[in-house]
């Protein structure tokens, strides 16, 4: 696993909620798979504003951030997010988006340069192979 | 061969034994190692009388008649040999507009459950349209509802005592809820026992599974149990709680924590109702259990048959009831939204049929039914009238509802009855020992609980342990559906504007005065109902209200954890 190779460093992760939606189950599925993968894990909790979910990404100086929307408003709303991220300059966190997500809004959320979006039955195995494939490189000599 | 003692030389003691042990080749051969419950309670190949006799059943303390303590067989001499289940339809989106249609098609169309109103997510948080949290949520996942106006507008052409029963979500707004209603009952010149409402108005576990809390955990209690107090002394005919399992279930917990986990949140409630020095024998008939029933057949079925063992139980013994009133909780069930799976959505109707048995073979007399469709989204119109026919065929055509518990006496779903009742009795120990269900809410060791059952589930989907048809077994390549329904996307711009109108047009003088009287009211500790009907009545906004709130109370806030 490049996530315990002695020669990296485990990969950061910040999961949060966006929007009023209160459901986190998914979410705190992925952050544990995540966890059992070796990398290390915030879970941000509920109802996060994009600044907030920004200064954490910030702060926590996070490689991967998991947005987590069930409730139909997930392009708007990843879309402040990203634009969030964009204000303060970070452009190395890859944004990844779990929910009920329409063909029509993922083909926004690809537009707005979210690639990793993971509706129901998306198993673990493929979430993290993808994370693990596009995560940014931020290898560092042991 | 008729041996009578095992390899070990020891004798047979019973007829059960020495059946296993004439068959223990036969029964090796099996296509599980291990056979058991979806909460992990072993099942056994056969049950007999002789499994009942060795966990010291009685029929008469465990089990009894129909409409007679303790209640396991139900709280009717008749069952529905009297009536038959309420069919009982959530729906809401949109504006009140939009929902108002959508409840009379409802009613129109054999819906005997009255009116449930799915509320969106800033009318639950108490924020208005215009918040900018709210904005991107208006009318999504339930009907957006900001003012009394719109509770007119939602009901226009729709009579009261012809709705009979009008349940909604509002859990951390209860007040604001009931309050509603007596000021449309009010309006409409009718007295609020004419028909009956309900909202679900149970805080606790949205801090635990459901997620819309936005004060702290002490003062929800407080609002839900003042509301809880002002409905049962004032309109007895309503029911002001609805104790849900059903979140939690959906979380992550097992069966057997569902039901434990409501109880110790049951358990916190009316201690806060005694505490205002309410009398469980007033109230105790107010307070409705609402689980949800998943695809573990029996389980399910034990499940609903313990509980009304065990609540009637500690209403006797912990909470001094005395009267059969105390103890005649309603015990509502839910078919569960989340087996129904997106793949092969046809598949779902199936399900629904299942989960709407077992409910009824629980002994359930109130029960919603979910849609084919709804891991796609809001149900469609073709969705939920299936739904209400899945009942109607149970109903009419099974012959199932004509005898009261069919499943009594069955060997297994008698011991499993015990064991669900063992068990939850020793969670609800645990939770106890933790200090109560507010402590374990707040340490988060109810939250801990539920994220392993997910996780744990999770993990048994993607090694093919635990299969689910169509989705990690039985694929096939189907385009997927194309008739989802889509909420009006003016909804929330129509909203807003109604809102805009309303701040010009309201009595500004008397709205004012309403507000500053429910802030000292609740600044001053007293039952915030009076004041919070006069607030609806002045047109205050749910926004308005929300915001009053957390300034007296001040504001839940989201805590980082580290995995």
């Amino acid at each position: 696993m490049t996530t315990n190779d002695t020669f990296t460093q485990p990969l950061r992760v910040v999961m949060t909620k966006v929007g009023l939606d209160g459901h986190d189950r998914g979410v705190k599925v992925i952050a544990q798979a995540f966890r059992d993968e070796g990398m290390e894990v915030i879970y941000a909790g509920l109802r996060r504003t994009p600044d907030e979910i920004a200064d954490i990404v910030s702060q926590e100086d996070a490689d991967i951030l998991g947005l987590s929307i069930l409730s139909g408003a997930v392009v708007p709303l990843t879309r402040r997010v990203v634009q969030a991220l964009a204000a303060r300059e970070i452009e190395d966190v890859l944004v990844i988006v779990g929910g009920i997500v329409s063909d029509e809004a993922r083909e926004e959320l690809r537009g707005i340069g979210v690639e990793g979006v993971f509706g129901p039955g998306a198993s673990l195995a493929e979430i993290i192979r993808f994370v693990n494939e596009n995560a940014p490189d931020r290898s560092m000599p042991a | 061969m008729t041996a009578k003692s095992d390899l070990l030389g020891r004798d047979a003691v019973n007829p059960h034994e020495e059946w296993l042990m004439r068959h223990s080749e036969a029964l090796k051969s099996t296509r599980k190692t291990r056979f058991e419950t979806s909460s992990g309670i072993e099942i056994n190949p056969v049950y007999s009388p002789w499994d009942l006799e060795k966990m010291g059943w009685s029929y008469q303390s465990d089990v009894g008649f129909p409409g007679e303590e303790p209640w396991t067989r139900g709280f009717s001499a008749c069952g529905y040999r009297q009536r038959l289940w309420d069919i009982e339809m959530y729906a809401g989106f949109g504006s009140a507009e939009d929902a108002n249609k959508r409840y009379r098609y409802l009613l129109e169309n054999g819906s005997t459950g009255g009116v449930s109103i799915a509320l969106d997510l800033p009318t639950q948080i108490g924020l208005d349209p215009d918040h900018p949290l709210a904005s991107d949520e208006v009318g999504q996942i339930g009907v957006s509802l900001m003012s009394f106006e719109d509770i007119k507008v939602m009901f226009d052409g729709i009579p009261l005592e012809k709705a009979g029963h009008v349940f909604t979500t509002g859990n951390c707004i209860g007040p604001l809820a009931a309050a509603w209603f007596l000021a449309l009952a009010e309006e409409r010149g009718e007295y609020p026992g004419c028909f009956t409402l309900q909202v679900q108005n149970d805080p606790i576990k949205e801090y635990i599974a459901r997620g819309t809390q936005f004060l702290p955990i002490e003062a929800s209690v407080k609002l839900a149990t003042d509301m809880l107090q002002y409905v049962s002394e004032n309109v007895p005919q309503w029911l002001p709680i609805s104790i849900s399992g059903s979140h939690m279930k959906q979380a992550g917990a097992s069966t057997v924590q569902e039901a434990a986990f409501t109880v110790c949140n049951g358990i916190a409630y009316v201690e806060a109702c005694l505490a205002k020095g309410m009398k469980i024998d007033d109230f105790g008939d107010r307070i409705e259990l609402h689980f949800c029933t998943e695809m573990d057949f029996f389980e399910e079925v034990a499940k609903y048959r313990a509980v009304r063992k065990i609540w009637t139980r500690l209403v006797r013994e912990r909470f001094g009831g005395t009267t059969r009133k105390a103890q005649m909780f309603r015990l509502h069930a839910a078919t569960s939204g989340r087996p129904l799976t997106a793949q092969q959505p046809l598949n779902n109707v199936s399900r629904i049929t299942l989960q709407a048995l077992e409910q009824i073979l629980g002994g359930c007399e109130q029960t919603r039914t979910a849609s084919f469709d709804e891991a796609l989204g809001i149900p469609t119109e073709l969705a939920a009238r299936t739904s209400i026919r899945i009942n109607q065929i149970i109903g009419h055509e099974t012959g199932i509802p004509d005898t009261v518990d069919p499943l009594g006496g069955s060997y297994f779903v008698e011991a499993l009855t015990k064991q669900f009742e063992n068990q939850i009795r020793e969670v609800v120990a645990e939770v106890d020992a933790l200090g109560g269900a507010l402590a374990a809410a707040k340490s988060g060791w109810f939250q801990r609980q539920l994220a392993k059952g997910a996780y744990r589930e999770q993990c048994r989907i993607e090694s093919g342990e635990q299969i689910v048809v169509g989705v990690n077994a039985f694929r096939s390549d189907e385009p997927p559906p194309e008739q989802t329904f889509r909420v009006d996307p003016s909804a929330a711009a129509r909203q807003l504007a109604k809102l805009n109108a309303l701040r010009e047009r309201r009595d500004k003088v008397r709205h004012t005065a309403a507000l500053a009287r429910l802030r000292e009211d609740c600044a001053a500790g007293v039952n915030v109902m009076p004041a919070m009907i006069e607030a609806v009545r002045a047109r205050a906004t749910v926004g308005e209200i929300g915001a009053l709130w957390r300034e007296v109370f001040g504001e839940y806030r989201p805590q980082s954890e580290r995995f």
